[in-house]
C-alpha cells in the first residue's frame, strides 16, 4: 500500500469507421493522489465520460495507459468501481443483494459479505431500506446504493460518471453535502465527471477543465478551500463564473 | 319500435340496479360482477351451441347433454374402443407436452443466449432458422412419427411448436439487457461467466418466460394434431381421431372439451409464472 497514486498517462482515443477518423482524446495525462476529489468538466460531447470508461477499461485506449502504484490496468476490474448517471442497479436484487454483487462475484464469504455491505448501507443512510427493493427508492436513493455498492469493495479509485445528473436540483445538493461527509469518512479517492460547475465547486479538490473535441486539458483549477463549502461565498461565485467563462469561449461554433 | 324495446329494457336495469346498486370500489361487487358475466357467457355459448346442433341437425355435432352423459361413461368406464381409461389418454398426452416442452427449453433457451451474446453467431444461424420457421409444425408430424415412432414424434412436434417463439423471445431478451448493467458488473470484477448467468440470464428471463407462455399454448396445440396422425399410442388427439373414425361423435367432442380445459389449465400456469417472475424482476 505505498503508492496507490492514480497515473493517467497520454491517454488517448480515436474513433475509426470506414476511412474517417475521430480523434475523442488526445493526450490526457494526470496524477491523481490518494484520497482526492477531481472533477473533469468540459462543453457538452467533449468525451468526458468517454474519459472515464477509458480509465474504467469499459473501452480500449488507442494509445497511452493507465496505472495505480506500479500496476498497469488493463480491462475492467474492481480496483477502479464505478458510479453510473442511471444508476445501473440490478432491479432484481434488493438494497443489500445489489451492494454484495461485488464481494459476491469475488467469492468473499456471506457472513463478511453480509457485515461489510451492512457498514455501507449506514454510511449511506440507508438501513431502512436494506431488504427494499430498487424500484421501491427515489432516484437519490437510488444513487446511494449505487455509491455505497462502489465503495464496499474498497477500490483504488471511483469513477463517478455525471452520478447525480438524473436528479433534480434539491436532491443534488443534499447529495453532494452526502458525498462530502462520506469522503471524510473513507479517504476514497474519487474521478468525478459532472457538466454542473457549481457541483464541481462544491465539491473538488482540483477541477481538470477540457477543451472541446478532440478534449484536451485547458486548465487545471486547485480548490484550495476546506469543505463544506458555502455557494455564496464571493470567491466561489467568482470562480464558477471564471469556469463557466472559459467553458463558453469552448463552446463557441468555428 | 326499437326505441321502445330498449327504453324499457333500460328501465328494467334500472330497477334492479335500484335494488342492489353495484359498487366499483368493493371487492366484493367486483368479484360477483366478474362471476356474473362469466356464467352469462358460457350459458349463452350452450345455447349457441344447442340451437346450432338442431340446425345443422348433423350426427357430428351432438347436443350439449349428449357430450356430457358421454363424458360420464367416458370417466366411469373409460373408451370402449382402445380399452383405456380417460385418465391414461390424459396422462399420455400430457407426458409428451412436457418432454418437449422440456427439450424445447434446454435447446432453445441457451441457445438464444448464446445468440443474443455472439453477434456472429446470430448471423450464421439466421438464415437456417428463417427458412424452418415458417413452416407449421404439424407438419412435420407424418414424417416425425414415421421416422422416430408414435412416442418420440409428438414429443418432436411439440418441441418445434415451443422452440421457435422461446427462441426468439430469449434473443429478444438478451438484446434487450441494459448495457450499463453488464458494464456495472464488469467493474464490479464479474468474470464473463458471472456477467452471463448473474446479469444476462436474469435480465432475460421475463422475456424468456414470455417465450415460454407463448410457446406452451402452441405446443399444446401440436401434442393433440401430432397424435391424430397417430394409430396408436394412446393420448388425447389419438382418442378424438378413432372415436372420429368409428363416428363416436358426442366422445370426439368429450375429448374436444377435455382439450379445452387442459390448454387453459396450461395457459393459466404459465400466465401466473410470468406474472410473478415479471414483478420479482422489478419490471412491472
Amino acid at each position: 500500500m505505498s503508492d496507490q497514486n492514480i497515473h493517467i498517462d497520454r491517454l488517448s482515443k480515436v474513433f475509426r469507421r470506414d476511412d474517417k477518423e475521430t480523434v475523442v482524446i488526445r493526450d490526457f495525462t494526470l496524477d491523481i493522489k490518494q484520497g482526492e476529489l477531481v472533477s473533469i468538466v468540459g462543453p457538452s460531447g467533449c468525451g468526458k465520460t468517454t474519459i472515464l470508461r477509458l480509465i474504467a477499461g469499459l473501452e480500449q485506449a488507442t494509445s497511452g495507459e493507465v496505472r495505480i502504484g506500479d500496476k498497469v490496468c488493463s480491462g475492467p476490474g474492481p480496483d477502479r468501481g464505478m458510479v453510473f448517471q442511471d444508476f445501473a442497479l440490478f432491479p432484481w436484487r434488493n438494497v443489500r443483494k445489489n451492494v454484495e454483487f461485488g464481494m459476491e462475484v469475488s467469492g468473499l464469504p456471506k457472513e463478511e459479505r453480509a457485515a461489510r455491505a451492512k457498514k455501507y448501507i449506514e454510511i449511506v443512510g440507508l438501513e431502512k431500506f436494506a431488504e427494499s427493493r430498487i424500484y421501491e427508492l427515489s432516484g437519490g436513493m437510488k444513487q446511494r446504493v449505487g455509491i455505497a455498492r462502489a465503495l464496499v469493495t474498497n477500490p483504488d479509485v471511483i469513477l463517478m460518471d455525471e452520478p447525480f445528473g438524473a436528479l433534480d436540483a434539491q436532491t443534488r445538493n443534499i447529495m453532494q453535502a452526502g458525498l462530502i461527509r462520506i469522503l471524510d469518512k473513507t479517504d476514497q479517492t474519487i474521478v468525478f465527471v459532472t457538466h454542473s460547475v457549481d457541483e464541481a465547486i462544491f465539491i473538488s479538490d482540483r477541477i481538470v477543465i477540457l477543451s472541446k473535441r478532440p478534449a484536451v486539458i485547458k486548465e487545471i483549477v486547485e480548490i484550495p478551500w476546506p469543505r463544506p463549502r458555502d455557494r455564496s461565498d464571493p470567491e466561489f461565485t467568482a470562480l464558477r463564473k471564471r469556469i463557466l467563462k472559459e467553458l463558453e469561449s469552448e463552446n463557441v461554433m468555428d | 319500435m326499437e326505441e321502445g324495446i330498449l327504453s324499457r329494457a333500460n328501465a328494467r336495469l334500472d330497477a334492479w340496479g335500484a335494488m342492489m346498486p353495484y359498487d366499483k370500489d368493493n371487492r366484493y361487487h367486483r368479484w360477483v360482477r366478474t362471476l356474473a358475466i362469466t356464467v352469462a357467457s358460457l350459458i349463452i355459448f350452450l345455447l349457441v351451441w344447442w340451437n346450432l346442433a338442431l340446425l345443422v341437425g348433423s350426427a357430428a355435432i351432438p347436443l350439449p347433454m349428449q357430450v356430457w352423459d358421454a363424458m360420464i361413461d367416458l370417466f366411469t368406464y373409460g373408451d370402449p374402443v382402445s380399452g383405456m381409461s380417460m385418465w391414461a389418454n390424459i396422462s399420455i398426452s400430457l407426458q409428451r407436452f412436457v418432454a418437449g416442452f422440456l427439450l424445447a427449453m434446454a435447446v432453445a433457451i441457451p441457445m438464444g443466449l448464446l445468440m443474443g451474446y455472439s453477434k456472429t453467431l446470430n448471423e450464421f444461424m439466421t438464415p437456417t432458422l428463417e427458412i424452418l420457421r415458417p413452416i407449421a409444425p404439424i407438419a412435420w408430424a407424418p414424417v416425425l412419427l414415421f421416422a422416430t415412432g408414435y412416442t418420440w414424434g409428438p414429443v418432436l412436434v411439440v418441441f418445434i411448436g415451443i422452440f421457435f417463439p422461446l427462441l426468439s423471445n430469449t434473443v429478444f431478451g438478451v438484446n434487450k439487457i441494459d448495457r450499463s448493467l453488464v458494464d456495472a458488473a464488469r467493474t464490479l470484477g464479474a468474470s464473463n461467466l458471472q456477467i452471463f448467468y448473474k446479469v444476462m440470464f436474469p435480465c432475460a428471463l421475463p422475456y424468456i418466460m414470455n417465450g415460454v407462455r407463448i410457446g406452451s399454448g402452441i405446443g399444446w396445440m401440436c401434442i393433440v394434431a401430432s397424435e391424430l396422425y397417430a394409430s396408436y399410442g394412446g393420448g388425447i388427439g389419438f382418442f378424438v381421431g378413432i372415436q372420429a373414425s368409428i363416428g363416436y361423435w358426442p366422445n370426439v367432442f368429450v375429448g374436444i372439451a377435455i382439450i379445452a380445459v387442459l390448454g387453459i389449465l396450461t395457459t393459466g400456469l404459465f400466465d401466473y409464472i410470468h406474472k410473478v417472475i415479471t414483478r420479482r424482476m422489478g419490471m412491472e
